[in-house]
């Protein structure tokens, strides 16, 4: 092997050995320290984002990439797995931010989760976690990535239902796995479709076999796949919920790694959708109606993890419409900046939420900007970086993918809804930062807040460097491999802009509004529509169960149980039986002599017959 | 006690609710008070109604008027049920037969405690027919009423059911 890509391979081993050491650790060693986890956990992922940004300074340098296949899986007259690892410009620069964000998560998690007695366990978990992402970012063949895939969504589940003392928990970890299974049916038809049709699991191979093919089936398969993992419109109810989990979780794997694992897998895969319109128009408008029915629903949430939720699920749904547009790198630009700002925002919802003794609520907040400024800090910028201001990290991904939906010739109605979204975002940053940081306290002033621990500052601050930098930074470094259109009208180009600040302006004044002698009530429908997230979850997760009971209950009754006893078995033949005896029931009339006469006569003519 | 409220119940937990609700729309509290004042003016205008058909009338009509105003994400307080944090340390509460079950190398790290323990033990063993007899003797024919548990009645015993009182968990176990 040559010598660059054995850096690469090496590498990559290292990171996985120095995470996996924890893990060992606990299997073989079982310390005895009563909070070994943490520390070690922590140092296994800075040492593994140092080592990372290895192979990402040779990438910079000299733009190498690579691709290994090793130790053979499987080999079979039709289908050969091996391991396989793609080190593409995809997966070179996710891995050293997801080290980054996930090495702030955990030290912030330090301090939050310091009082739990399960302490180890919750940080073997998010290790294993993130060996399962390291192996889906990188994975070569269909084979791995589903392993991978399939080890987030379980860990999901666990991670979910931490607390599963709470009826809410175990509810919303079962959601997070149906509504990711249903995705799954997705994927595996693809999978199944490519070892029917090309009989390879490889994605060099999909791209070169597949050329001449109708990809829709498939397409539409990991586009279902995506929509259960990245909770697009339909399989979206589940993200909302899952943030019954602790802060720390749904910061990792709710903003930043996993939901962002669907978006990733098209953007692997989009070679095959460059030439089928159907899926990209798919994308496209699934994406547009996920990003402003989700902001919508954003809009009147008074849980603060929500609202942060509703935003995640608005931004995936943005990456949907670029990679409708046909535009993969952008969308990948925009997971890279989105999992700082995300990350960071859930962070500082996690240290307000600490810092109130488990308030949640916006309502029962304010004034924090005195008590936790550099949390407050954070937060705002945060929320500006999301908004897609000017020259923080949202803006390079933000305004590159408005504008190069502004100048593409595709769908109106998309980019309607996409820029109504996008003004939203702006309205239900600024209402979570009023209501939070700004005015004075409505909560009870006797908690002692304050921000002096360093496990909650400096994962702040570096998110914060990241969110700031991190957009310039990877624009900078990028080869982009569409030509963006550079000219456009004036308006068109500030048009990202004018409809945030629209947006700011607006939910401004109607914060403001709050706080006069106005009237109390808003318009009921349309705050019902929002408030009860467009009714999905009141219909959809009603019908469905009852649907599948009542299917259920029919085919024991009527089916099993009504068919085998009274249609085929003891209780036909009991009522064939009588039917038919009492049909014949009324040729016997009871006239015993005369029957026996007949018989005697007959008996004595058969005689005579047969004696003449 | 029957399972009916009588209707100065149901009017103050009418109050009760509408001023939470009102307190949910209302986030600023000077606003807030301002239309908590004006619902109170409300009540206590009906306040000296005599005829209970009337006040029956009155009553189901702010119910109705709260149906239609009430908010769809009342504030709900973290600890309440419905909240973000009930039962968030249920799956850290464990039962104390648990601790019959701990190895003698463990129990040894707590002398004391276990030492202890055999002793309330007896006294449980001692005190449990009492107990019994109690609660026979003044439950009703049809069933117990209340979750109440009576007190002791003579002197020297202890209340009927004291142990799972007595040896709970905490309520933030950690």
């Amino acid at each position: 092997m040559p010598p660059m890509a054995l850096i690469y391979t090496s590498s990559l081993l290292l990171m996985l050995t120095i995470l996996i050491y924890p893990l060992i650790m606990l299997l073989f060693c079982n310390p005895q320290e009563k909070n070994w986890a943490p520390l070690h956990v922590k140092m296994a992922v800075k040492t593994a984002f140092l080592i990372s940004t290895v192979p990402l300074s040779l990438f910079l340098n000299s733009g190498m990439q690579t691709t290994t296949s090793s130790w053979t899986w499987m080999v079979t007259t039709t289908l050969d797995v091996t391991l396989g690892f793609k080190f593409d410009y995809y997966s070179i620069m996710f891995i050293p931010i997801a080290l980054y964000v996930t090495w702030s998560i955990l030290e912030f998690a330090m301090w939050y989760m310091h009082s739990d007695p399960n302490i180890n366990r919750f940080f073997i978990y998010l290790l294993v976690f993130l060996v399962a992402m390291l192996i889906l970012v990188t994975a070569n063949n269909f084979f791995q990535l589903f392993i991978g895939w399939e080890g987030v969504g379980i860990m999901s589940f666990l991670l979910i239902g931490w607390w599963y003392g709470r009826t809410d928990a175990n509810t919303a970890a079962l959601q997070a796995v149906i509504y990711n299974r249903v995705g799954d049916i997705g994927l595996i038809l693809s999978m199944a479709w490519m070892t029917a049709n090309i009989s390879s699991w490889d994605i060099q191979q999909a791209f070169i076999l597949t050329k001449n093919l109708d990809m829709t089936l498939p397409l539409l398969g990991l586009i279902l796949a995506a929509t259960g993992k990245s909770a697009q419109f339909g399989l979206h109810p589940w993200l909302p919920a899952a943030m019954e989990g602790p802060t720390p979780v749904s910061a990792l794997l709710h903003s930043s790694t996993m939901v962002v694992a669907g978006i990733f897998l098209l953007i692997r895969l989009s070679p095959l959708m460059e030439n089928n319109q159907t899926a990209l128009t798919l994308c496209l408008c699934l994406g547009a109606l996920t990003t402003l029915f989700t902001a919508t629903c954003a809009l009147t949430q008074n849980d603060i993890k929500k609202i942060i939720a509703f935003s995640t699920s608005s931004q995936l749904g943005l990456m949907m419409v670029t990679i409708g547009l046909n535009q993969p790198q952008l969308a990948f630009l925009h997971i890279c900046t989105h999992a700082f700002f995300k990350a960071m925002l859930f962070l500082c919802s996690g240290s307000v939420i600490h810092s109130l003794n488990d308030e949640q609520d916006i309502r029962k907040m304010g004034g924090l900007h005195h008590l936790t400024p550099v949390t407050s800090s954070c937060l705002t910028i945060g929320s500006l970086a999301l908004t897609g201001t000017p020259f923080l990290a949202g803006f390079f991904s933000k305004d590159a993918i408005l504008e190069a939906l502004n100048t593409s010739h595709l769908n109106a109605w998309a980019l309607t809804l996409t820029l109504i979204a996008t003004s939203f975002t702006a309205i239900y940053s600024l209402r979570v930062i009023y209501f939070v940081t700004m005015g004075i306290p409505r909560f009870s002033s006797l908690t002692p807040i304050n921000e002096n621990n360093s496990a909650v500052i400096n994962p702040l601050k570096r998110l914060a460097w990241g969110s700031i930098l991190g957009g310039m930074l990877l624009i900078l470094n990028t080869d982009l491999n569409k030509t963006p259109i550079l000219t456009m009208p004036t308006e068109l180009k500030l048009m990202a802009l004018t409809v945030s600040i629209m947006g700011l302006l607006t939910a401004f004044e109607l914060a403001k509004m709050t706080s006069k002698q106005m009237k109390m009530l808003p318009l009921k429908l349309p705050h019902h529509f929002t408030t009860t997230l467009g009714f999905f979850p009141s219909i959809f997760h009603r019908i469905s169960p009852q649907l599948s009971l009542l299917m259920g209950y029919h085919i024991t009754t009527r089916t099993v149980d009504q068919t085998w006893m009274e249609k085929i078995g003891p209780q036909m033949l009991s009522n064939t039986m009588t039917q038919i005896s009492s049909s014949s029931n009324d040729i016997q009339q009871g006239l015993i002599k005369t029957y026996l006469i007949l018989f005697l006569l007959t008996l004595i003519l058969v005689v005579m017959v047969l004696t003449i | 006690m029957a399972g009916y409220l009588s209707h100065q119940q149901k009017v103050l937990r009418l109050y009760k609710k509408s001023l939470r609700h009102i307190e949910s729309w209302c986030i600023f509290r000077d606003k807030y008070r301002f239309y908590a004042c004006l619902l109170r003016q409300r009540f206590d205008e009906g306040r000296e109604e005599k005829d209970m058909v009337k006040a029956t009338m009155m009553l189901k009509a702010g119910e109705e008027e709260f149906w239609t105003n009430q908010h769809p994400q009342p504030y709900i307080f973290p600890d309440s049920p419905g909240g973000t944090s009930y039962e968030r340390y249920e799956c850290y509460k464990v039962p104390e037969w648990l601790l019959e079950h701990w190895h003698p190398s463990e129990k040894n790290q707590y002398p004391d405690y276990f030492s202890k323990r055999e002793t309330w033990k007896k006294l449980r063993e001692q005190s449990w027919d009492k107990e019994v007899a109690q609660l026979q003797a003044e439950t009703p024919p049809g069933g117990p009423l209340t979750e109440a548990l009576p007190p002791a009645r003579q002197e020297g015993h202890l209340p009927p059911l004291w142990w799972h009182e007595v040896t709970r968990p905490r309520e933030r176990p950690t």
